[in-house]
Parts: C-alpha cells; sequence; structure tokens
C-alpha cells in the first residue's frame, strides 16, 4: 500500500448538499387556463401539498384553494362546483373563491372562523398561475408575469401544452440550464455560436444564437435546419418565456416558448413546456398548429436529454467550472432570492448582472467536430471504412 | 473585478476581462440612471455605451484582459 500522493490529497470533493426544504417565492404557472375550465374541481400536488382549482359558475373565475377542508380534512378535489363555490366531497360544506365558507346544508349556522386559504391568482398568456410566499405577503408591485402578444393573436397558432413529473430532482437542476452553454451542443445537439446571461431583480435571461448542425437530423435537435436567436428569461423563480427566431429556407419562423415548473416536494416537481408559432404567410391553422406541436417535440426531446441526465447526476453546492463555462455560482446567488425571507435578500442577489462568453474556442472545437462527423458519414456513403 | 465608470451616465460598474470576446459587468446598485437600461432590467441585453467605455478602457490598457486564476 502505498501513501496517497499530493495530487489524491487535492481531490475535488462533491458537495452534494441537499436541497432546500422550503419552496421558491413567486409566481408559478399550474397550466393552461382552458384545462381547468370544465366545471369540475382539479387536484394539484404542488408546495407540499395539495391544492384546488375550481371555476366559478357565475363569475366564471379561476380560484385555488387548500384541497384539504379545514373541518375534517376531506378533499376538496374530489368534490363538485356548485354556483361559485366547491363543494367537499365529505360533509358537503360549501367553499367560496375567497376561502370564506358559504354555507354547512346541515348546520344552522356556519362557525365564524369558518376560513380555508385561498391562494392569489392570476390569468395571463391563458394560463393560471397562482403566488407563492411562505411568509403570506402579496405579490409586490412590478413582480408580474409578462404579456405575450402572440397568445393573443389570430396571427399565431394556440398553445400547445405538455406535463410530465420529475422525481428525484430539485428544480434548481433546470434553472441551472439557464447558463450552462456546454450542456446544449453535448446534450441537446443544438451549436451555439453566442451566449449572454443577465441577471437583474426578480429575471434571468439568457440571450444565445446558435449555428445549425449539419451532421444531426431535425429529429436530434431543433438546431438542426438553421441559424437561430433566442432571448429566454426567468420571469421569477419558475417560469421562462423564451422567444427563438430560426432561419428555415431563407424564412424566419417565430416561435414562443414556455419553459415552466411548479415544485412538488424538496426533490421533485411539475415541469411544463408549450409553443406558439406565428404563421407564415399563407399557413392555414391547421399548418400553424403542426408547425407549433413540431416546435413541442423539439421541446419535448430536449427535455427528455435533461431528465436523462438529471436522473443519472448528483446535486452539487460546488461545480468545478472552467474558464469558458457560464456563471453558475452568479446565476445560484440570483436564484437564492426566491428561497429567503424578503428581508434577507442581498443587493448582490439582485443586483444587475451581465456575462458573455467567449465562444471563440469552442465554436472552433465543435466545428471540428461537425466536420469529422460529416466527412465520417460521406465515407461511409462511399461505402469506404 | 476592476471598477469602470461609464462615459455617459457617470454610473460606476466592477468589469473583468478574461479574454477579448469575455466581458463580465456587475453592478453594485440600480441601473435607473442608465438611459439605454433604465426600466428595461434583465430583458435589455446591455448599454452600448458602457461597453464603449469598457472597450476604451481596454484599449487605453487601464484594464488588463487576463485569466482571473
Amino acid at each position: 500500500m502505498s501513501a496517497p500522493s499530493t495530487t489524491e490529497h487535492q481531490v475535488r470533493t462533491i458537495e452534494a448538499g441537499s436541497p432546500p426544504e422550503r419552496f421558491a417565492r413567486g409566481w408559478h404557472c399550474l397550466g393552461l387556463a382552458e384545462s381547468f375550465k370544465d366545471g369540475a374541481p382539479h387536484e394539484i400536488e404542488a408546495f407540499g401539498t395539495k391544492l384546488v382549482v375550481f371555476q366559478a359558475q357565475d363569475t366564471g373565475r379561476l380560484h385555488v384553494l387548500d384541497a384539504y377542508c379545514p373541518h375534517m380534512g376531506g378533499n376538496l378535489a374530489r368534490g363538485t362546483v356548485k354556483g361559485d363555490t366547491v363543494v367537499c366531497p365529505f360533509h358537503g360544506w360549501l367553499w367560496k373563491g375567497d376561502g370564506r365558507c358559504a354555507g354547512i346544508p346541515y348546520a344552522h349556522r356556519v362557525p365564524p372562523r369558518a376560513r380555508t386559504r385561498a391562494w392569489t391568482t392570476l390569468e395571463e398568456n391563458k394560463q393560471l398561475f397562482v403566488w407563492y410566499d411562505p411568509e403570506g405577503a402579496p405579490p409586490p408591485e412590478g413582480v408580474t408575469i409578462p404579456r405575450i402578444e402572440g397568445a393573443f393573436s389570430d396571427e399565431w397558432s394556440d398553445w400547445t401544452w405538455h406535463s410530465l413529473r420529475i422525481d428525484g430532482s430539485h428544480c434548481r437542476e433546470i434553472v441551472d440550464n439557464v447558463v450552462d452553454m456546454a450542456h446544449f451542443f453535448y446534450v441537446h445537439n443544438s451549436f451555439p455560436t453566442y451566449f449572454k446571461n443577465v441577471f437583474e431583480g426578480h429575471i434571468a435571461t439568457q440571450y444565445q444564437a446558435t449555428a445549425p448542425r449539419g451532421d444531426m437530423t431535425a429529429a436530434e435537435t431543433v438546431s438542426a435546419q438553421g441559424d437561430t436567436r433566442s432571448v429566454a428569461s426567468y420571469h421569477g423563480p419558475s417560469y421562462m418565456v423564451v422567444y427563438l427566431d430560426m432561419d428555415v429556407d431563407g424564412t424566419t419562423v417565430e416561435t414562443a416558448m414556455i419553459n415552466c415548473h411548479y415544485p412538488v416536494s424538496a426533490d421533485s416537481f411539475v415541469l411544463m413546456y408549450g409553443a406558439l408559432v406565428k404563421k407564415l404567410p399563407g399557413m392555414t391553422d391547421e399548418m400553424a398548429a403542426e408547425s407549433a406541436a413540431m416546435a413541442a417535440q423539439g421541446l419535448a426531446a430536449g427535455f427528455e436529454q435533461d431528465i436523462e441526465i438529471w436522473k443519472n447526476k448528483t446535486r452539487i453546492d460546488n461545480p468545478l467550472l472552467c474558464d469558458q463555462d457560464g456563471p453558475v455560482y452568479q446565476l445560484r446567488r440570483w436564484y437564492e432570492q426566491f428561497y429567503v425571507d424578503v428581508a434577507d435578500v442581498r443587493p448582490e442577489m439582485t443586483d444587475r448582472f451581465e456575462f458573455e462568453i467567449d465562444t471563440e474556442r469552442a465554436v472552433k472545437v465543435w466545428q471540428a467536430e461537425v466536420d469529422a462527423n460529416l466527412a465520417r458519414r460521406a465515407r461511409a456513403a462511399r461505402g469506404e471504412a | 473585478m476592476r471598477p469602470v465608470t461609464c462615459e455617459e451616465c457617470g454610473t460606476g460598474v466592477l468589469v473583468e476581462k478574461r479574454s477579448l470576446p469575455h466581458t463580465s459587468v456587475q453592478w453594485t446598485g440600480p441601473t435607473d440612471r442608465c438611459p439605454q437600461l433604465a426600466g428595461g432590467g434583465a430583458r435589455i441585453e446591455g448599454c452600448t455605451r458602457l461597453r464603449a467605455s469598457i472597450e476604451r478602457e481596454v484599449r487605453e490598457g487601464r484594464l488588463t484582459v487576463a485569466h482571473d486564476d
């Protein structure tokens, strides 16, 4: 047995840490608003508990309450909607969207303290949002969800929408992608040529341009066909709006995409994504829908690639970065603002920070890899070894 | 990171350049004095005047381009 060498003493040890017990303060998208407007209550497992979403029949408004009835703990999501109330399946108590008990059919009167938690909601971009704050404060002015014009325009397709639950990972994994230029090449078969991040206040943005991957098919990467330019911003901890322009056959295809999530527990979350595509001249609604579905397929393929990584990776609090990596630590510093009390948000978490990556070397190396793949394919096509 | 003052609005920021194409800029206060960034936040990619100020600092040798290790 030889003594450990000096180098062994200096081996980098991963600090996995543990995911935060609390959930991020902010607006969280729960899905397309329309999907909750079928007259039935809907159960959402989120923030370590269960919520019920229902539409008041009289006003048409969507409401979110704690799912468990404060009477005896019945699950309101298994009940029914009656007028502007949701009715508990256990004892028939009726709850209004503001959390007040509107009646108990078998009782003389409603106890004065009969009130459950009503969550602050917002409908924007034809999606439903709920405000989460462990301190119980309402959303501050200016912390809101930006309007996506395409969601309300006949010149754009309708939303595609997909939802999947990820177990065994904290949602920080997906947020990390904001700064992770190299993973777009190695995981998503994309080819970043320009990459810049800007964090300020509650918004974190990624500016990216990609070149086509001539060695990939459209099924292998969304960016196979043409150059892309994208601006992707997290508005708060969980709702990312991506505007992506792609040059295809001399035209520019404009896409707006959503990549959002809400936490279920400390190590599971529900990931949702959707796409809108601007109709090209002469495009019918059906063609636009097909185009949006294709964009959504590209997103789906991308997330599957991410999930494969997450399932097999470890949580890491001390990433070992190289000089061409993006600003992971500064992104996490920005992200931390959502996990501390408002009084503990430090200026460095919200002060503007910009980071433009030098892509020169990466582009050279990746181009060589693409060229080698193409050459190999050409040799194979000619029947050479 | 080295301090750089914007020639347009006088805001002081901290800048690091690991290579000519790379730039890292840390504000230490609000951006509301910057005519290009005020109100836009992270939805604006950057201020062209601040960029010009940084490039001038590099050109005139006051900001060195180097790895930080």
